[in-house]
């Protein structure tokens, strides 16, 4: 993933990046032109000065040379014409100074003549400079003002798109309240509006529509349930049956006894989904799992063991905290062996809960996720530790999972 | 006894009927809300066992009807609902006991014997099978009048079966009633015959030989 720009940045940069390049280019361009420019004069002065010179030679004037400015000198051989720059000592600047010389040969009256003609070139880099400075000034001030301008407009123009991003954000599927969007001027943003709107309740109310159906089919399954049952019930009270009739039939009854779970799970998730459970309540975890102990080791598993140096307390519903408690232990014990311990620790706003474990898991992240099995080993309904997690995300309770030396540890952090 | 079952559906309804009319009880049956606020209004019942569901109607309206006509009827609802707010609603409006389907016709049954019990002793609860009498207030039982050590769950047991006697308790019916639904847990029910066997020998003991097993792996309590 490449990194993110915020939208007003990225288009500021891009607005920045565009100016810095036309101020670069503008002011290359006005440098070339404005020397050009200036030496093509330069060039022409000099051109006329040696016409004015070859005319005043070849009406038998007397020339003398002003050295740097002009020099004529009578010459042997006729030579090449040289226009060039050179830098020659001004006695009077007292410093060396930049001149544009032409030297020419002409034949005046049966007499060469070498003509230097050499003007001083105006400090023209100077002139460059202050011209350059004054353009880019011209465009910095320029931009700082349509930057300020353009990023407020911008920010205005965007801002429906803002708070509507905003919004999204804070979109839950549970929300009962439908998302408020901002309509806005601008087509697109007001078509984006409508889209969302859209799209959010058809989500919303898929959801619910699915939660329902959920809830219903488990509820709807009771009553045919109840109806297996008690039919079983009365047939091996009616009827002679064989001790292998009665095993099928307590086979049926293990199967009807898993949908009963199956169903009670569910529709606990969906309530959970609902925000059903309101009662907040401070629950003391350290004697809830004290009982919890207690009526397991009734079911012959003696090896839950409970260390804790302080109490644990936690303000939640006392049914959930109930179901959480007996979740974690429950697991705990369908994936150990009898003659291994499990261990329980509260401590200040932690629970752990640890059980041998072989190996790791293969996926520790889909533990949470309902009907995820890592093994087909035990018949759970796969969705003990779904609820959990979901107890666990309702009061914001953070609940993590680790393999460590031999162990699986689940542990919960019920600081907020 | 007399019973009144509202129940819509027929087959449930007529499994209970069968199940309860094998203690020599009479059970009328109401299929619909009418029929259940009628014969509710009318007639009296020892216990009336109330769906909440009712075709056309609320059940929790027939026990606001019953309680206002002053009916001493025992009053079970049973209810494919689970939560708890329907549950404190129900109890809240006089019914004694609340169920949640799917059941045990044996878990029904203990409950219509356990509020038949408060309802008749006027608070004693005593609960009486030939020499065997409990005190389910105490939670003591007494053979010939002498108390017996039972552990706990060997006390819910010794109730679950006089409470169903002559009838078939599967291992699973029997784990169910005395863990709920941390009875998923078990790979197997062994560990019930180590409960059950311990409360067989105390019974034996006194003489008090009523546990049978029933076929391969239930258990039956009857007299010789």
């Amino acid at each position: 993933m490449t990194k993110k720009t915020k939208l007003i940045k990225k288009t500021s940069k891009t607005f920045l990046l565009t100016g810095l390049f036309l101020a670069l280019l503008s002011s290359i361009a006005l440098y070339v032109y404005t020397k050009t420019l200036l030496e093509s004069e330069v060039e022409e002065v000099l051109y006329s000065t040696e016409v004015r010179i070859v005319d005043a030679l070849e009406k038998n004037h007397t020339l003398y040379s002003l050295p740097p400015v002009m020099e004529v000198k009578k010459v042997e051989r006729l030579g090449k014409e040289i226009l060039k720059d050179t830098i020659i000592y001004d006695p009077s600047e007292d410093e060396m100074e930049l001149f544009r010389e032409l030297s020419t040969y002409k034949v005046i009256n049966g007499t060469n003549y070498q003509i230097t003609i050499r003007n001083m070139v105006v400090e023209s880099e100077d002139f460059l400079l202050a011209i350059v400075i004054s353009n880019i000034a011209i465009f910095v001030l320029a931009f700082i003002f349509l930057f300020y301008f353009n990023t407020t407009r911008n920010l205005k123009l965007w801002s429906p798109f803002f708070k509507n991003l905003e919004q999204m954000k804070r979109f839950s599927l549970t929300s009962k309240v439908p998302i408020e969007l901002i309509d806005s001027d601008v087509l697109e943003f007001s078509e984006l509006k409508n889209e969302i709107s859209l799209l959010t309740n058809k989500v919303r109310t898929d959801y619910e529509s699915l939660k329902q159906f959920t809830e219903d089919v488990s509820h709807e399954m009771q009553t045919p349930l109840a109806i297996i049952q008690a039919k079983i019930d009365n047939i091996i009270n009616e009827h002679e049956i064989s001790d292998k009739q009665f095993e099928q039939i307590t086979s049926i009854q293990k199967d009807i006894q898993r949908l009963k779970q199956l169903n009670k799970r569910i529709t606990t998730l969906t309530k959970i989904d609902n925000s059903q459970f309101v009662n907040i309540e401070n629950i003391n975890l350290t004697d809830l799992i004290n009982e919890k102990i207690e009526s397991f080791k009734e079911l012959q598993f003696v090896n839950l063991v409970h260390t804790s140096k302080k109490e644990l307390s936690v303000s939640m519903d006392g049914y959930l905290a109930d179901i959480l408690i007996n979740n974690l232990i429950s697991n705990a014990i369908k994936h150990s062996k009898k003659e291994e311990d499990i261990t329980i620790k509260t401590k200040d706003n932690f629970l752990i809960i640890s059980n041998f474990g072989e190996k790791a898991l293969v996926h520790p992240e889909n533990l949470f996720l309902r009907f995820y099995r890592e093994s087909n080993g035990y018949q759970s309904t796969g969705l003990g530790l779904a609820i959990v997690k979901k107890i666990c995300d309702l009061y914001g309770f953070k609940i993590s999972y680790q393999f460590e030396i031999d162990h699986h540890v689940f542990s919960i952090d019920f600081s907020k | 006894m007399k019973y009144l079952i509202a129940e819509d559906e027929l087959d449930l309804q007529q499994s209970i009927v069968t199940y309860l009319q094998r203690d020599g009880n009479i059970c009328e049956v109401a299929s619909d809300f009418g029929e259940a606020l009628e014969k509710a209004a009318i007639y009296d019942y020892d216990i009336i066992i109330l769906d909440i569901n009712l075709i056309s109607g609320s059940g929790l309206d027939v026990l606001k009807t019953i309680k206002k006509e002053k009916k001493r009827s025992g009053v079970i609802i049973i209810s494919a609902n689970n939560s708890l707010t329907d549950k404190l609603e129900g109890l809240d409006l006089g019914a004694d006991d609340y169920i949640t389907k799917p059941f045990h016709l044996a878990e029904l049954n203990s409950r219509i014997n356990a509020v038949l019990r408060r309802g008749k002793y006027g608070g004693d609860e005593i609960m009486e099978f030939n020499e065997i009498r409990i005190d389910t207030k105490s939670r003591t039982a007494y053979i010939d009048g002498k108390a017996m050590p039972l552990t706990r769950k060997e006390y819910d047991l010794l109730v679950f079966f006089i409470s169903n006697k002559g009838r078939v308790l599967s291992k699973e019916i029997i784990a169910e009633h005395l863990w709920g639904d941390d009875s998923d847990l078990l790979d197997n029910f062994d560990f019930i015959y180590v409960h059950i066997n311990n409360l067989r020998k105390k019974l034996t003991a006194e003489g008090a030989k009523y546990i049978k097993t029933a076929y391969g792996s239930g258990y039956k309590f009857i007299e010789d």
